[in-house]
């Protein structure tokens, strides 16, 4: 019997109840116009280079130690990079690449990290580019030089490299990219 | 003959498909909701060339080139006409009203740098960031280019769509 009351009350009980939602949908319906207005569906970001400029300071000592100098001209159809040390043994490592390959982009990065294997040290990259090259081929060819990807494998930093540098070698392949071809 | 139930207690409005819509719309947006220093809508009609970099733009563009001018700090410098600006602003392999407008920017970065010391910021007082067309050739870059080197502007921040690698 007391079983039988205690059912009977609590079926009243759910039968009762109603779960508001219109706050629910008022807090949902602000937070979506919130973020539909600020939204940016595009991501933008931004990549470094440097132009070549003249100087009165006195010439770095590079130019006497032995060093990795590397070249990389731009045609409109292709891209060709030029490794070499600035002292013998010279090395000379030199590649063309042609745009209208569907994987050029790629073919030229695997080819720039073998050239930083030459010298993990090495930072700077000359870019010269023809006048009728348009900047989204510039761009790509920028990203298969400069930027070290996840599956790329982690160069070693000078002994007592900053925290930045190190984080810097960590994203970077060459960081440093002069377009060589701005002269006055 | 049929009637039409007046009834109209029994009548309710499901609210759960529109639940399960916002739910979804707004994981999407929140997702995808930038947390970047600096939020700028990209020119529209403007094609931006991709990248994979990950370094996000840290401050506006104070030059834009579109399809057809060229404005630096939102202001309307020369006109570009089938890719190359026209004869009466070049000098010298530059762009002549480029270089008069990069020149006040330089003066007016100096003087705000004037009191700061630091090499850091001696770079940031001749970097400038530049938006430009993706399918603009390499002549035209290398005007504007050459214009801020004259300038002193020797470090530039290349606006691109971040894409996937």
């Amino acid at each position: 019997m007391s079983g039988k009351k205690k059912k009977k009350k609590l079926e009243i009980k759910y039968s009762d109840i109603a779960l508001n939602i219109i706050p629910f949908i008022d807090v949902f319906s602000m937070l979506t116009t919130f973020l539909l207005m600020t939204a940016v569906f595009t991501a933008l970001g931004i990549i470094e280079v440097q132009i070549p400029f003249l100087t009165t300071a006195p010439p770095e000592k590079k130019d006497t130690e032995r060093s990795l100098d590397v070249k990389v001209d731009m045609e409109k159809d292709w891209v060709e990079v030029t490794a070499a040390f600035t002292m013998p043994p010279i090395n000379e490592n030199k590649k063309k690449f042609m745009t209208n390959v569907k994987t050029w982009d790629k073919d030229l990065h695997k080819f720039m990290v073998e050239v930083k294997k030459m010298d993990p040290t090495a930072n700077s990259v000359q870019l010269f580019t023809e006048d009728d090259v348009i900047l989204k081929n510039i761009t790509k060819t920028l990203d298969a030089v400069k930027l070290r990807l996840n599956t790329d494998q982690q160069f070693p930093v000078k002994a007592g490299a900053s925290p930045g540098q190190i984080a810097e070698a960590r994203e970077f392949l060459f960081k440093k990219v002069v377009m060589a071809s701005v002269i006055l | 003959m049929a009637s039409v139930s007046s009834g109209s207690d029994d009548v309710e409005l499901n609210m759960m498909p529109m639940l399960d819509i916002f739910s979804i719309l707004i994981t999407f947006l929140l997702m995808s909701f930038s947390t970047d220093p600096v939020t700028y809508a990209a020119n529209a009609g403007m094609e931006l060339p991709e990248s994979i970099t990950i370094q996000a733009l840290d401050e506006e563009p104070a030059i834009v080139v579109t399809k057809k001018e060229l404005k630096i700090n939102g202001k309307p410098v020369t006109v570009i006409e089938n890719g190359d600006v026209p004869l009466k602003d070049q000098a010298q392999g530059a762009i002549f009203p480029v270089f008069k407008e990069l020149e006040k920017l330089m003066e007016a970065n100096k003087r705000a740098m004037r009191r700061v010391q630091t090499d850091l910021d001696k770079v940031k007082a001749g970097t400038i960031t530049m938006e430009m067309d993706a399918n603009h050739r390499f002549k035209l870059m290398k005007r504007i280019m050459l214009s801020a080197q004259q300038a002193e502007f020797v470090n530039f921040k290349l606006m691109v769509a971040k894409g996937d690698s």
